[in-house]
């Protein structure tokens, strides 16, 4: 059943908009106040949206700065975030993040505030993201959707690239393994009142293969260009206008050996995506009082091409994404100790995917919300914020999203933190308007929940169908994944420049969308589509050090412990419902619940540990390990869940350097090598291609 | 093709001998025969058709539960055989299917656990398209995985079966690939293809007509 509410127009928004810059007017002209003028190192603003003092922030916020990025020889997103503690990288569709045991298509991933769109199988390819032009990251874990809205379920991550107002500009080149070449030049300039940003990045690799004698190659030939331009002009002493240019480009050769029944055939093609986006706002800045009109237009287009070797056929894969949003945002400081934060918007989504219907086929949906927080410094030592945003969607129903957190300093040196948050996951296009038929495995076909019975009657018109499974009677409308997020941490500040800090967290996920037979095929295949029927649970605990040895050496050592289970599969094991074979024997035998290793692709343990040593002068050395435990992968024994032990990958250690100089004022050399113990799994890690090294120059004026 | 022979005939009936008394010394029945098979060829994929699916030559293999023996293919109108296994389909020596008087169901739980047919357990016999084990992924014995293109026997299911000439016996399927081994989630598919359709599985034959299996 849909539930639609009638506040998706822009009739309303627009009254809306129009209030609040009466609302502005009206207040006038006050003094200057503090909350909006700080300095940009240690403020963070992904968290809130809007700028606060790192720790100053009731809720798990962490920051990867400029120079840690430099020093860590990151080229892209993943590059750098598979660093970090509690975030793993998951390589399927593209690097993919997974943030509290959560994978990426509950993580939102921004650049400058606004999210990324163009996902594969709800996997979001942190690899597009060239981290050569950023200034900063920012890591909130748990619920953010109160913010944030669709996806904000483990995690934001957001990519600050903004250099406003800096006169700074670089050209970077580096060199590397697999005859990597990255090229970047940077630019920015405040030319009277105007700042301009750009900048240009070119990647390219030449791929590897991990598996020898095959024409594929593990990882293709590829080339990937990101092109950025920004431009913020101060109107008057209150307002400014300004907009964001960027394009990505990635291009990738491709060669493809498909088995198809045993036989292998050689494809040859290429696949391209081309995302751009534009980000032009307004934004009115008093003493109190701070609003924000933005737009955001974004695309992703994707093509797929490939020609079988020795025929004709081809096969060609398009998917078109459009995002276009236009929002207001609100911040007015009513008195020191309470800030209130308000704002609505409009959105709206198309895809045409020959995955889908066909091109010529736009599917949409359209979405209206608001949203409101408040702040309050309730005493000196206690804060508390609380928040909610509505979204009223078109195409499935609606979803609040509420969020509170407190923050309790009893002095200088310690911080407790509390915050529980719901998140939720729009249902992607992919879940309602697939269109899919695998005729190379078994003859599977998989519909969305919106086309699955026309395409069920269809096919039963053609009297291929064998038999309808009970699930079809639920075949209705999808519902947003939802998840309640509770969030504990402290933070300790100890003698010494040693910092200690824990969080534990705990994320309970309900109508999770899953896929499940709806009919069988007369030829024995099965048909499946998309229902709100899993339900499932991650938690654990992440500690992090932070310790200055000495005034060249830093520590800083992290670790996470996860534990996850599709709550359905964990009351059913219980009852001693579920069975496992036994790996040498084969017999079955009841399973006990400490057998179970929960949801799959999750590790129990991770951790990593940076040593740095950096002098005045300028010269810097890095170690970095990080390690992951073993994660589940494929059942083997037929109970389709992970329990045995040849159902999970082998856990790994890398170690990364690097180390680098400045020299004559402008240059920066620095080298680096990375997976030191050249670990590989072909299986597992296609991503990790073993030992790689590269050198690195830049030339800043 | 190689074929491994019948593995390991096991007499798990334990003989117990009566400690002496003034009466006569019972001669110990052993009636339950408990056997592990191993590697029997059900239609083996021998090549792909034009389309590119794999097929075999389509013909049953037939078991003895009762003599733990693979009876020849031109037996197949007797009630020699218990049980025949192509592919992954199961029938039983009886309805459609044979002379004899087979039927079966599927047990849910372990081999161990089934020490008695349940009484109130209903036999089925099989009417082809509708065998007594009912063919499909997650339907009666097994389990497919399109993602990795594999069929597990689903664990904690046993098979329990009504012989052609009546008596009892239960089986659990432990494998369905060549040397009992299924390939890794990631193998290649052509390995997958050619080294399914090899059953091994563990039963245990009651002689005496009860239903029991302790």
């Amino acid at each position: 059943m849909k539930f639609a509410i009638q506040f998706p127009n822009l009739k309303l928004f627009l009254t809306y908009l129009f209030s609040s810059v009466l609302f502005i007017y009206s207040k006038g002209q006050l003094k200057e106040d503090s909350l909006f003028s700080q300095s940009l190192d240690n403020v963070v603003v992904t968290a809130t949206r809007t700028p606060r003092l790192m720790g100053n922030v009731a809720i798990p916020v962490s920051v990867i700065n400029t120079k840690t990025l430099y020093q860590a020889g990151s080229l892209r997103l993943n590059d750098i975030l598979a660093e970090q503690t509690g975030i793993n990288i998951v390589d399927n569709f593209g690097k993919g993040v997974q943030v509290q045991g959560l994978s990426s298509e509950y993580t939102l991933i921004l650049v400058d505030g606004e999210p990324l769109i163009g996902r594969t199988g709800g996997v979001l390819d942190l690899s597009r993201i060239s981290v050569r032009n950023i200034r900063k990251i920012e890591i909130v874990k748990g619920p953010s959707s109160s913010l944030y809205g669709s996806e904000a379920m483990g995690g934001v991550i957001n990519i600050i690239t903004d250099g406003s107002g800096v006169n700074k500009s670089d050209f970077g080149l580096r060199y590397g393994s697999f005859n990597t070449i990255d090229g970047s030049f940077n630019f920015s300039r405040r030319v009277k009142k105007t700042d301009v940003t750009a900048s240009v990045n070119y990647n390219r690799s030449a791929g590897y293969s991990l598996k020898p004698n095959q024409q594929q190659k593990t990882v293709e030939p590829f080339w990937k260009t990101v092109q950025q331009l920004s431009l913020n002009h101060q109107l008057s002493e209150n307002w400014k206008l300004g907009s964001g240019f960027r394009r990505n480009v990635t291009y990738i050769d491709n060669t493809i050996e498909v088995s198809n029944q045993g036989i292998a055939v050689l494809s040859k093609g290429f696949e391209r995506n081309d995302e751009y986006n534009i980000t032009p706002y307004l934004q009115y800045k008093g003493n109190k009082v701070r609003t924000t009109l933005r737009g955001y237009i974004t695309g992703f287009e994707s093509e797929q091409l490939l020609s079988v070797k020795g025929s004709s056929n081809t096969y060609n894969d398009r998917f078109d994404q459009l995002f276009s949003r236009v929002e207001n945002q609100t911040d007015w400081q009513i008195r020191e100790q309470s800030a209130f934060t308000f704002g609505a918007g409009h959105i709206e989504e198309s895809v045409a995917s020959n995955r889908y219907d066909s091109l010529a086929t736009k599917r949409k949906n359209s979405i209206s919300y608001f949203f409101a927080q408040h702040e309050e410094r309730l005493t000196r030592k206690l804060t508390a914020i609380g928040g909610f945003r509505f979204d009223a969607n078109e195409a499935y129903a609606s979803v609040w999203s509420p969020k509170m957190a407190l923050q309790f300093k009893p002095d200088e040196k310690i911080s407790i933190n509390i915050s529980y948050g719901r998140g939720f996951k729009a249902p992607d296009f992919r879940q309602l308007y697939l269109n899919f038929t695998n005729l190379a495995a078994g003859a599977y076909s998989v519909f969305g929940s919106e086309v699955a019975a026309a395409e069920l009657q269809r096919l039963s018109a053609l009297q291929q169908i064998d038999q309808v499974t009970g699930v079809m009677g639920g075949l209705t409308a999808l519902r947003p994944e939802i998840s309640g997020g509770l969030n504990l941490g402290a933070r300790l500040k100890l003698k010494d420049g040693m910092q200690i800090g824990a969080n534990l967290f705990r994320n309970d996920i309900t109508n999770m969308i899953v896929t499940d037979i709806v009919a069988f095929k007369k030829n024995g295949g099965q048909i499946y589509s998309y229902f709100n029927l899993k339900s499932a649970l991650t938690q654990g605990v992440e500690l992090d050090l932070d310790k200055r040895i000495s005034k060249t050496f830093t520590l800083k050592a992290g670790y996470q412990y996860l534990y996850t289970a599709d709550k359905d599969v964990l009351a059913q094991i219980r009852k001693g419902e579920i069975f496992q074979r036994e790996l040498t024997s084969g017999s079955s035998v009841r399973m006990k619940a400490s057998d179970y290793a929960g949801l799959p692709l999750r590790s129990k343990h991770s951790a990593n540990l940076k040593l740095s040593y950096e002098t005045a002068k300028g010269f810097f050395a890095t170690t970095r390990l990080f390690y992951r435990g073993r994660w589940g992968t494929f059942d083997q024994d037929g109970n389709g869940i992970i329990n045995r032990s040849d159902e999970f990958a082998k856990g790994f250690l890398h170690v990364n350097a690097s180390a680098g100089l400045s020299f004559r004022k402008h240059w920066k050399l620095m080298a680096g090598l990375d997976n030191l113990l050249n670990y590989k799994d072909i299986l597992n890690l296609p991503g990790t291609p073993g030992r790689v090294g590269y050198i690195d120059i830049q030339f800043n004026f | 093709m190689k074929t491994r022979s019948i593995i390991g005939s096991v007499l798990a009936a334990v003989v117990i001998f009566q400690s002496c008394t003034k009466e006569e010394t019972a001669v110990p029945q052993v009636t339950l025969i408990q056997s592990i098979v191993k590697d029997i060829p059900a239609d083996t994929i021998v090549g792909l058709s034009p389309i590119g699916q794999p097929v075999g030559v389509g013909k049953f293999t037939f078991y003895s539960l009762e003599t733990n023996a693979v009876i020849p293919n031109t037996d197949s109108n007797s009630t020699k055989w218990d049980i025949g296994l192509r592919g992954s389909t199961i029938i039983t020596n009886g309805g459609t299917s044979g002379p004899g008087k087979g039927a079966a169901f599927i047990y849910v739980g372990t081999f161990d656990e089934l020490t008695k047919v349940p009484a109130d357990s209903t036999f089925r016999v099989d009417a082809a398209p509708n065998y007594a084990i009912t063919a499909g992924s997650n339907k009666g014995w097994y389990l497919y995985t399109p993602q990795t293109n594999l069929v597990t026997p689903l664990p904690g299911r046993v098979l329990v079966f009504k012989t052609a000439s009546g008596k009892y016996a239960k089986v659990e399927i432990l494998n369905y690939y060549k040397g009992g081994v299924t390939p890794a989630a990631t193998a290649p598919d052509n390995v997958k293809i050619f080294s399914q359709r090899y059953f091994t599985f563990k039963f245990a034959y009651q002689a005496d007509g009860t239903t029991n299996f302790k």
